[in-house]
């Protein structure tokens, strides 16, 4: 019997998701003991374990999207839905560890165009950036900013360190850091979003915490 | 629908009261996706772990919700099973589908979205996200559920007054209305219209189902070099979404080039090989263009990648032998017979495919004998009833005269030309037959006579009907009919008459019974035919307006 490669490496994905999903799924089904050692050591199991699942997929588009440019699907969406179901995610995944919070700009339209999972993709790298450094909240924020929708993540971190507000995804000593790669993919992610000659950016800035912003025309 | 009002316009989910069908393969996974509805408080679960059981548990009892597994292992695959589903009417449109896909196959689940699932999960993915994807297709489903209920019954112009209620009073749901509107719109043959709702959502932003939706519009408006300027530029902005290809190999069809309608399809087959459908147009557009490698290609993928289909039929097999006898490769159709010995011997129509084929492979390697016996088996199946598409037919017919069987011969392509009297292609086909064998004389005849009846009686039932006389039109047509059973453009004369008589006279149930058949026989020889979705809707018109009469003198 013969391996043909691509089969082998698809096949293998394919195992790895499902036992990854099987492993996420158990997590879950750990009840809570109200005994902090135990409790704190399943927390961390399952927000470990649904990181390397979303960096996975992350990782897997990422692959596809060397040497050719992300391809959005660009459809209709909620972005009140999008905002909620990030909501949701992310207090799942803190487990009361860090208040999650959203918030709705009234100017929001009940409609915009983008792509859903893209936009979601990109917005749990950063609530995971959060969770890991947060002090005690984070805020999913939707709003209009220079005619364009805002997604926001918000917390109260010590905020990106100076090289990756830089621009780049190294650190000094030369190490390429995951949250540096993540925040790539975004800036792409947000950038493949062009509507009528206007593209979409990634704005990262700090105030009183770090804050990760889509833009998307 | 297991919603219940809460406010003026707004509902809440009662997930204890939705049945939900799970199909996956993979035993840890079916079970552990039972825990993660039972989460959130969806009980009713049945777990399968293939497409056949799934089919078999939805024809047993309706599900408000399927979330099925795109891989699932040997068989059919989720988008085939959700075809199915789809294609045979199993389940409504207000049954939730959702695909899991596993990223590797994602693209091509896009790709093949003319049927397209409700949403879609990448896994893995986590129980929260799966519980708000499915409240919003079920809220989406709520504010749709006057549109659904109209299009279910067949008053498509009141789903689309449904639709206008959305598109006027929900900016949520704004595009989803529109889109389904558009969809409606085509359906009623209401082009113009259609054009201009895509243009307006164009206007919004330019996403790829808005463009194929204007050019499917310009393009059934004849009007083709516009549609296929919006094509190429689909295909240019979202190259991955096939239904395009198969759209412009349409329009190339209409202006005469089919060349190019081959070379459409083949870039969509390079994108999604997956699709039956496709694969079967390519094979008999390249077959017509002479292009026997691709054609044979073609029609071997689509027994291959179509084991578990629904939509192929023996004629496939028959197809492949074609190809494979006309590129003189006789141990090919000897494989191909024997490789699917099995399927082809489960049903008279495959039997017959199989002893033309073989026939005409004997007839090719010059055993005569050999074919007779083949030839008297196929013509044993066309005695007690058996038919096959018009190409089969005349295959065999073409067989008889070889075999000397003259009489058969003729009686054959009688019957083809009195069911095709209008097809040029099909006609010039069996004239090449009496050609060949020298009979050109006797075939002219056996055509004019076959074709001439059959147009002489559907012409003085046209003539009857415009002037009014529409029972007298029934009764030639139905005539009609019967000379020529499989002939879609009698048959939709046939009821469209019926309708128009009932219209004026009254219901009769026999005749209505009789419409609704040859209805569904137009629909199966010339399946997307212009007249088909009109027709269908004048008969649910007629059934509805006499049912509820009936109701209410009861």
């Amino acid at each position: 019997m013969t391996f043909n490669h691509t089969d082998l490496y698809a096949a293998l994905i394919h195992e790895l998701k499902n036992d990854l999903g099987l492993l996420s799924i158990t997590l879950d089904s750990i009840a809570p003991q109200g005994e902090a050692t135990h409790d704190a050591a399943v927390d961390s199991a399952r927000l470990l374990c649904q990181g390397v699942v979303d960096r996975l997929q992350q990782a897997l588009r990422v692959y596809k999207a060397i040497d050719q440019p992300i391809r959005p699907s660009i459809d209709a969406w909620s972005p009140h839905d999008a905002v909620h179901e990030i909501r949701d995610r992310a207090a799942s995944l803190s487990r009361g560890r860090i208040r999650v919070e959203a918030m709705l700009s009234p100017e929001v339209p009940e409609i915009w165009f983008f792509d859903r999972d893209l936009v979601e993709m990109a917005l749990i790298n950063a609530i995971h950036n959060s969770l890991a450094y947060a002090r005690s909240s984070l805020r999913i924020e939707a709003s209009m900013l220079e005619g364009a929708l805002a997604l926001t993540v918000r917390d109260d971190s010590p905020g990106y360190p100076a090289h990756i507000l830089a621009g780049a995804a190294t650190d000094s000593s030369g190490h390429t850091r995951q949250t540096g790669l993540g925040l790539q993919f975004s800036r792409l992610i947000a950038e493949s979003h062009d509507n009528r000659g206007r593209r979409g950016e990634l704005r990262l800035h700090n105030d009183q915490g770090a804050v990760f912003c889509l833009l998307l025309p | 629908m297991s919603l219940d009002w809460v406010g003026s316009d707004d509902a809440s989910i009662d997930y204890s009261a939705l049945r939900a069908l799970v199909v996956e393969d993979y035993p840890g996974m079916r079970n552990a996706l039972r825990l993660t509805l039972s989460n959130f408080g969806i009980t009713k679960v049945q777990l399968v772990s293939n497409a056949s059981e799934a089919i078999y548990h939805v024809k047993q009892k309706s599900y408000d919700f399927i979330l099925c597994d795109f891989n699932l292992g040997d068989g059919r695959d989720g988008q085939q099973l959700l075809e199915e589903l789809r294609h045979g009417n199993l389940i409504s449109i207000e049954t939730v589908f959702i695909m899991v896909t596993a990223e590797s196959y994602y693209e091509k689940v896009v790709a093949t979205a003319e049927l397209a699932p409700d949403d879609y999960m990448i896994k893995p993915f986590s129980p929260e996200l799966l519980r708000s994807r499915l409240e919003s297709i079920l809220l989406k489903k709520w504010a749709f559920r006057d549109a659904y209920r109209h299009f279910m019954t067949g008053e498509l112009e009141d789903a689309i007054v449904a639709c206008d209620q959305l598109i006027r009073g929900k900016p949520k749901h704004l595009v989803d209305a529109l889109r389904f509107k558009g969809e409606l719109l085509v359906a009623l043959g209401r082009f113009e219209e259609a054009e201009t709702l895509y243009q307006q959502v164009i206007s919004m932003r330019a996403v790829p189902w808005a463009r194929l939706g204007l050019a499917r519009s310009l393009h059934q408006q004849n009007k083709d070099e516009a549609a296929e300027e919006v094509l190429r530029d689909v295909m240019e902005q979202a190259p991955e979404m096939v239904a395009a290809y198969d759209l412009l190999s349409d329009v190339c069809l209409a202006k005469k080039d089919a060349p190019a309608a081959q070379q459409a399809l083949e870039r969509g087959v390079a994108i999604s090989a997956r699709t039956v459908r496709r694969q079967q147009r390519l094979g008999e557009i390249a077959q017509n263009n002479g292009d026997l490698d691709t054609a044979r290609a073609a029609f071997s993928n689509v027994l291959e990648k179509g084991l578990h289909s629904v939509f192929v039929t023996p004629s496939d097999f028959g197809n492949l032998c074609r190809v494979q006898l006309e590129q003189g490769d006789l141990q090919g159709v000897a494989k191909t017979l024997k490789d699917n010995k099995n399927i082809l011997q489960g049903s008279p129509e495959g039997q017959l495919v199989a002893a033309v084929a073989q026939g005409m492979a004997h007839v090719k390697a010059g055993n005569l004998e050999a074919a007779a016996k083949s030839v008297e088996a196929a013509a044993a199946l066309r005695a007690s009833g058996t038919h096959g598409d018009p190409a089969l037919m005349l295959d065999l017919a073409g067989t008889c005269m070889v075999s000397g069987r003259l009489e058969e011969a003729d009686s054959i392509v009688a019957e083809v030309a009195r069911n095709a009297h209008d097809s040029e292609s099909l006609l010039a086909k069996a004239r090449k037959l009496y050609d060949e064998s020298g009979r050109t004389e006797a075939g002219a005849s056996v055509l004019s006579k076959a074709t001439s009846d059959v147009r002489k009686l559907n012409n003085e039932g046209v003539v009857l009907a415009q002037r009014g006389d529409f029972k007298s039109a029934v009764e030639k047509l139905l005539t009609a009919c019967s000379e020529a059973p499989h002939n879609p453009r009698i048959m939709m004369n046939a009821v469209w008459v019926i309708l128009k008589f009932i219209d004026q006279a009254g219901m009769d149930e026999k005749l209505i019974a009789s419409a609704r058949h040859h209805l569904n026989e137009a629909e199966r020889q010339a399946p997307g035919h212009t007249r088909i979705a009109g027709l269908r809707l004048h008969l649910k018109e007629v059934e509805n307006r006499f049912g509820i009469q009936r109701k209410g003198a009861a």
